[in-house]
């Protein structure tokens, strides 16, 4: 069985052991004390659950306040519940939810959603003699105030980055495309840890294609929990093989507002400060918000220093290799010379040194990024003692093999996006194999496969290779280059909107200046 | 329909998939051919090729116009009846499949000869297999989008040619008309072969979009294809003297060693190195062909598991048996003889057909 029929029946049998809940719905009892003994023998060994008992005048007979004491807001509940059941102000309303000064109130007939909505932090009033109970919103959850995105730091734009809370990175959206035509559809997702997923786009400017398969793959999965976006990625995503990642991640809500108006759909995560944002193309991995904020020539030399470092770091190591130790008629004997001069006390064949060098960088990388601040200093010390000097002192290896892993580490470090970034790191080493195994013809030849997968991807039925193979010509505005703003007339064709035009002539002509 | 769905190109991919399968093993050598053949005036004959290309190329096209939405091998039965035509269409399948073939043992020899002397050949197919697979599992738009892609990566090759700039001598081309027309003509015959490719828009036809583009992209393809042969003969030309020339086996690849920079010493391995990209343009649609065309036969919408199938068998055969460079030569001339019948005979006798069944058809539609 071929690998991928082998992962397909492993999702196959996943699928097929679905936990079906044949719990029978259990509806709320007239009785208070039913309903209590109900609570609690839901949730056994929850320390954390409150059940505050109490009589009010407003209500005839005893009532309970049932709650999560985590997941709650306690002013909230202090003030907006329990005040004024227990001292209902005088000629007051009748109703018992006029009373409660609290935007949000519903009321539930059975017990399984109930036992949901305590869960996701709200508080539940039963009331004797009532076959239903009151929910009242008062979620009030552990929370990060919203701060600087950490991977997409950002020189000119916004310093506002997602939080973990779903509704406030709606909330962080929606306050740049304050508009009607930006819909949310909420799914919910997970059967032990069930998290809403908010899928956001504009309605007159998506194209429904996209939409649809975006929904429909997302319904399609039966998972126990989404806990991060990157999860929900890997199970979307069109082609799992591939090295490159197919939808872009992103922690700033500019950003996301942005795609979002040109017409992209986003996908928020609760619970997770990272958004996915597709169709993507390879292009776009390569831009970032402060393209649009800086000026446009230097903008654009950025973005063509982006896509030399892509080649510098996918294939410099690799041509290294190549020229070293297979193709060495191919430098001029000058250059060669000096090459071996500095080459000469090395012991190991180039793809060794290179190797070397290239996985103690990755480890020096890895190491850095999981410890904290102060040790990873240290790392970063001890790497460039070893890289910079030691080795080359002990002929282990050579110097010119140190500038290229130095050139290719900057090299990765300008890819503006993490995952494409990882994605680089991850060739590179294939590059060097074939390189030592075939020497330029080996290089070439994976250029050539590595231009077909690229050509072959999709992202959400979205060619990924746009806007260079298929050529879409009126993108190429913002591909390589970025040209001034009041150009780019148009949204991308690769985003699939349904509107074409973006802005009117907003360039200042002849008299007007 | 015949499921042609996604699977469409735009024009200037259908012109690009066009000039790809043109240019490639046939630049290599063509000066030396010409030069044998017409001498000096050898250039002329290009385009001389050319306007027999277009004239069939043209008639292929309006011959095709009759049936939009079907590619040759579905015609064909339509036309012929079952059995006439499904043998027609077989042979047609053989064609590409012999054309891929052909091409893809000459670029394998020739990196064997100036690349990778030591690597046997076997080895060198086996690596070239990944790319292929995965560009043919996309079909023809993705194969649209690699001829696409690969023209623009590989532009720079061409200017780069002319660095042989100062080391040219134009009385190298003179007289003209040394030897008259009949030279000339006899030389066209041999370039005529290097425009085959344009025979394969049997294939690509149906998954044109716009199809009201399909004559004058098949004018730029020629016209674009023929720029290159006539760039890279004149230099070849006026770089080497008319004996000279017939030396070579390859005097492109000649050309390219006489260009030296102060950083790169041989740069003709970085030119073949890329030319590999030029090469691929040309064999990879007669292979997706093939492997479409036989699925297309057999009644299957996949040719996944077809095109496993013949790379699978292309790698048994190179690891049982490696061709000589004679026998390359043969199966090139083969190829051409064979190619001639397809890209050229077959068009007028298509037209000429459909002239004729048009008029009945349109009575009955009418």
């Amino acid at each position: 069985m071929s690998l991928k029929g082998w992962l397909g029946r492993k999702r196959a049998l996943a699928m097929m052991g679905k936990r079906t809940s044949t719990r029978s719905i259990q509806p709320i009892s007239e009785k208070l004390q039913d309903n209590i003994d109900m609570v609690q023998s839901t949730f056994t060994l929850t320390p954390d659950l409150v059940i505050r008992t109490f009589e009010s005048t407003f209500v005839e007979g005893r009532a309970a306040l049932v709650y999560l004491s985590g997941l709650v807001d306690k002013n909230s509940i202090n003030n907006n519940l329990l005040r004024p059941l227990l001292n209902p102000s005088e000629g007051g309303s009748t109703s018992i939810l006029d009373l409660l000064s609290v935007g949000s109130v519903s009321t539930y007939v059975d017990f399984p959603s109930v036992e949901k909505e305590i869960l996701l932090g709200s508080s539940v009033l039963f009331i004797e003699g009532r076959r239903e109970a009151i929910v009242v919103e008062t979620h009030g959850w552990p929370q990060r105030a919203v701060e600087d995105p950490q991977l997409e730091a950002s020189l000119k734009g916004s310093h506002q980055g997602f939080v973990e809370t779903g509704i406030q990175n709606i909330a962080l959206i929606r306050r740049y495309i304050p508009n009607r035509e930006l819909k949310i559809k909420e799914l919910t997702l997970g059967e032990r840890g069930s998290g809403k997923i908010s899928i956001m786009f504009m309605q007159d400017l998506v194209s429904q294609d996209v939409l649809r398969e975006l929904e429909g793959r997302i319904n399609m999965l039966t998972v126990d929990a989404i806990l991060n976006t990157g999860e929900l990625e890997e199970l979307i995503e069109d082609d799992p093989f591939s090295p490159f990642p197919q939808f872009l991640t992103t922690e700033r809500p500019d950003t996301a507002a942005s795609h979002l108006l040109q017409g992209r759909v986003i996908v928020v995560v609760d619970r997770s400060p990272i958004v996915l944002v597709g169709p993507a193309t390879f292009a776009s991995f390569f831009q970032n918000v402060d393209d649009y904020s800086t000026r446009w020539p230097v903008a654009t030399f950025i973005r063509l220093l982006r896509f030399t470092a892509f080649l510098v770091a996918t294939f410099l190591p690799a041509l290294y290799i190549a020229l070293v130790s297979f193709n060495y008629e191919v430098i001029p004997l000058d250059l060669i010379l000096s090459v071996g001069e500095s080459r000469e006390r090395v012991p190991f064949p180039p793809i060794l040194e290179a190797m070397l060098m290239e996985l103690t960088l990755e480890m020096l990388r890895e190491a850095g990024v999981r410890l904290p601040a102060p040790i990873g200093q240290t790392v970063g010390i001890v790497g460039g003692i070893v890289i910079g000097q030691a080795v080359v002192q002990a002929g282990v290896v050579s110097n010119i093999m140190v500038i290229v892993v130095a050139f290719t580490a900057i090299a990765s470090f300008i890819i503006p996006n993490y995952d494409m970034a990882s994605a680089l790191r991850l060739l590179r080493f294939g590059m060097m194999g074939l390189a030592a195994m075939f020497g330029i013809v080996g290089i070439i030849i994976g250029l050539m496969a590595l231009i077909g997968h690229l050509i072959s991807l999709e992202s959400l039925g979205v060619p990924y290779g746009s806007p260079f193979a298929p050529a879409r010509y009126a993108d190429w505005k913002d591909f390589f280059v970025r040209v001034p703003l009041w150009n780019m007339k148009d949204r991308p064709v690769s985003a699939r909107a349904r509107q074409n035009k973006r802005q009117g002539d907003n360039r200042l002509k002849g008299d007007d200046k | 329909m015949t499921g042609i769905g996604k699977n469409e190109i735009t024009t200037i991919q259908y012109v690009l998939l066009i000039h790809g399968t043109q240019v490639g093993i046939g630049v290599l050598t063509m000066p030396r051919e010409l030069a044998s053949i017409a001498g000096t005036d050898g250039w002329m004959s290009i385009v001389l090729g050319w306007g027999i290309a277009v004239v069939a190329s043209l008639l292929l096209l309006n011959a095709m116009k009759h049936y939009p939405d079907k590619t040759i091998v579905e015609i064909l039965p339509l036309l012929l009846g079952k059995w006439l035509g499904n043998t027609a269409a077989v042979l047609i399948v053989l064609y590409c499949l012999f054309g891929a073939i052909t091409v893809f043992a000459y670029s394998v020899s020739l990196i064997n000869i100036w690349l990778l002397t030591q690597t046997p050949g076997y080895i060198i197919v086996i690596l070239f297999i990944i790319p292929l697979y995965q560009v043919m599992k996309g079909g023809v738009r993705v194969l649209g989008r690699y001829s696409e892609l690969i023209f623009y990566l590989t532009l720079w090759m061409f200017p780069v040619l002319f660095f042989t700039w100062p080391k040219l001598n134009g009385i190298h081309l003179l007289p003209l008309f040394k030897e008259g027309w009949k030279p000339i003509l006899q030389a066209s015959q041999s370039t005529i072969l290097s425009f085959l490719g344009f025979e394969l828009a049997f294939f690509w036809y149906p998954f044109l979009q716009r199809k009201q583009y399909a004559v004058a992209g098949m004018l730029v393809a020629n016209t674009l294809s023929m720029l290159v042969f006539l760039t890279v003969t004149i230099l070849c030309y006026s770089l080497f003297s008319p004996d000279e020339i017939t030396q070579f086996t390859w005097p492109t690849l000649g050309l390219c060693k006489v260009i030296e920079f102060r950083f790169l010493e041989r740069f003709d391995i970085v030119f073949l190195a890329f030319y590999l990209f030029v090469l691929s343009t040309t064999g990879i649609p007669y292979m997706y062909l093939t492997v479409f065309s036989t699925s297309r036969l057999l009644g299957s919408k996949n040719h996944l598991g077809y095109l496993k199938l013949i790379l699978l068998l292309i790698t048994v055969a190179a690891v049982m048996y490696t061709p000589s460079f004679s026998d390359l030569k043969k199966m090139v001339d083969y190829w051409g003889r064979t190619g001639m019948v397809i890209g050229y005979a077959i068009p007028c006798l298509l037209a000429g057909l459909l002239m004729f069944m048009g008029k009945k058809a349109g009575e009955r539609s009418g």
